[in-house]
């Protein structure tokens, strides 16, 4: 069974090579754009001007009570985002939950992977299914479960957390150092059963030849996985690493809503996206709202070339 | 089953069934919780995860506090039905443009080709909340916020659905082909329209099935856009707001709430909102098996 990822790499970038008279080359590209038209209109309305208001708005100045015009403020807001007390510690909370999750996550993916990989048959796809079950359970479902086992009143590891002295879903949530933890619980959890599925694809695109040679090599189980499939699917893993750490720059719903739970025990704005929300919605301050969206903007444009460009797996010739 | 157990089969074995029961054990418990009674959960009651107490009376009740809050009830059912119209009308919109638009980039040829795949790929690898902010400003700017259909509209945009109609078509639909009937005196759009849908019924399901998750399940485009209207709000962020009228969470608010919502409530109304997900996939599910494709959604 082969991924879509890897058909892409197979097929690559190739423009199509075959020469056509210039006349109905014309009409070639007439019918592309009529065809490309309601995605064109998406695109903009979705992507493209958003993002192009979002520079404007940025570059103006906010209205205050005493000041109500706005107007042309240059990187005003982008000052006003860079010195806010929040600003560094949103990102360092950020980085400290990745620190934790990313590593867990990724030995999660590839050692589960590695696994069904070598359980072929019934077992084997069983347990992937299995594994996948949390994540149908995304967003807003995974967290009301996630409350469902942190609160010490009707969880079902009580004892557990008993044990270890927690009485209240705040004390569980709100400890201090807790929540890169309890974050890094919920999200893998969530997310680790889809990039399973994806990079067991990777493992089912290697052709039989490779491993009955290394089977002529007397490899074992353990050699075969660690220095036959790992090198092989490296550009699964790479992919998967980037994904994950540009999706570490937008945590919102979780640290929101614990904090919702925990008596409002959390700091308000834990991460980036909270803040950028904040400015928007608590302060009306639209022009820091944009400014800050448009530095994670870049942060995860920067991520998204670099899987791109860089993971191998979307045709090497556009490197 | 006769073959030889070694020391590293079975450790390889028990370790992924450990997993499973990790997986496994907190979801079952959940789902039981949908089905227990607030006393019974308050005495421990029914033994390994509450399974004993289950009871399709304490769902009758759940129910009709779940759907009993808002200010005249029947909120909840409400929330069902905008999460239906803009997940559902989302969808359809990322078919509609997915699909010429894949098929346009695999196998015509045009000088832009190349940047709208770049853009696709790149946007669609970007975590898309970080756009979140900037189509609020754009929707708020045109005085739509409250509204569905920008949600709806906005949710249209689906580059994923635009890459696997793209593969879709470099794999399925031979040059020769396009070729063949270019020949025949069809025009660019008609040899879409004639031929290439035809063989398109793979593709659709697929776009409309992730299309369909991922906007049923997004969170913080509908918590902007459609915060402030109660009326027009989906089941995600109405999800929130259950919790934030909860006794358990909030005792202040639930004081002054008719309707009561503790653990079997909000599990309750959590498992309601996960039943269209799961209808999606039964449907879907033949069409699923074939493309291994389902991790390169998220984000």
């Amino acid at each position: 069974m082969t991924t879509a990822l890897m058909d892409e790499r197979s097929t690559g970038l190739q423009v199509p090579s075959t020469r056509r008279p210039k006349a109905s080359r014309s009409s070639e590209t007439r019918g592309a754009w009529l065809l490309l038209s309601p995605y064109a209109v998406l695109l903009l309305v979705g992507g493209i001007v958003p993002v192009g208001y979002a520079v404007k708005t940025a570059l103006e100045k906010p209205p205050t009570p005493l000041d109500p015009s706005t107007g042309f403020g240059g990187v005003t807001s982008f000052k006003t985002v860079f010195t806010d007390y929040r600003f560094v510690d949103t990102f360092q909370n950020v980085l400290a939950t990745l620190v934790i999750w990313l590593p867990i996550m990724m030995i999660g993916i590839v050692g589960l992977a590695l696994l069904i990989h070598a359980s072929p048959g019934r077992f084997g796809s069983a347990m992937r299914f299995v594994y996948y079950i949390p994540g149908a359970l995304a967003g807003i479902a995974n967290f009301v479960l996630w409350v469902y086992l942190l609160n010490p009143g009707q969880s079902p590891i009580e004892g557990l957390w008993h044990a270890i002295g927690v009485d209240t879903i705040k004390q569980a949530v709100a400890a201090p150092g807790q929540l890169p933890f309890v974050l890094t619980a919920m999200m893998f959890f969530q997310g680790v059963g889809s990039w399973i599925v994806v990079v067991n694809g990777g493992l089912n695109g290697i052709p039989d030849e490779i491993f009955e040679a290394a089977a002529l090599d007397g490899a074992n189980a353990w050699q075969l996985a660690w220095h036959v499939k790992l090198p092989i699917i490296r550009p699964w893993i790479g992919y998967a690493a980037l994904m994950n750490l540009a999706y570490g720059f937008q945590l919102f719903l979780e640290p929101q809503l614990l904090d919702q739970v925990a008596s409002n025990a959390l700091p308000d704005q834990w991460t980036p996206t909270q803040l950028g929300y904040a400015f928007a919605f608590s302060n009306y301050n639209f022009p820091a709202a944009a400014a800050m969206s448009l530095i994670l903007l870049v942060i995860t444009l920067g991520i998204g070339l670099l899987i791109v460009f860089r993971s191998g797996l979307f045709g090497e010739e556009d490197s | 089953m006769i073959e030889n157990w070694s020391a590293g089969r079975l450790a390889r074995v028990v370790s992924m069934l450990f997993v499973a029961a990790i997986f496994l054990v907190p979801i079952a418990g959940f789902v039981a919780m949908a089905f227990r009674s607030n006393d019974g959960v308050e005495a421990g009651s029914g033994g390994f995860l509450g399974l004993g107490d289950i009871a399709w009376s304490n769902v009758r009740y759940s129910w009709s506090q779940v759907n009993g809050f808002g200010p005249e009830g029947g909120l909840f059912t409400r929330w069902l039905t905008n999460s239906l119209i803009v997940a559902g009308g989302g969808a359809i919109l990322a078919v509609v443009a997915a699909l010429p638009a894949g098929y346009a980039m695999a196998r015509l040829r045009f000088r832009a080709r190349r940047a709208v795949l770049l853009i696709t790929l790149v946007t669609m690898v970007m975590p898309n909340t970080v756009l979140v902010i900037p189509l609020f400003l754009e929707v708020n700017a045109v005085g739509a916020v409250g509204q569905l259909w920008p949600v709806a509209l906005i949710m249209g945009f689906f580059p994923f659905g635009v890459y696997l109609s793209y593969i879709h078509y470099l794999t399925t639909m031979p040059k020769e082909l396009v070729e063949a009937a270019r020949l025949d005196g069809l025009g660019e759009v008609s040899v879409f329209w004639w031929i290439g849908l035809r063989i398109s019924k793979q593709v659709v399901v697929l776009v409309a099935f992730f299309a369909f998750v991922a906007n049923w399940t997004n969170f913080f485009l509908p918590l902007a856009l459609l915060s402030s209207n109660q009326q027009n709000q989906t089941v995600s962020i109405g999800l929130q707001q259950l919790i934030g009228a909860s006794p358990l969470f909030n005792p202040t608010v639930a004081a002054g709430l008719d309707v009561k919502l503790y653990m079997p409530q909000l599990a309750l109304a959590t498992f309601i909102s996960m039943l269209p997900l799961l209808a999606v996939f039964l449907g879907a599910q033949r069409f699923l098996i074939r493309g291994e494709t389902v991790g390169a959604v998220k984000g």
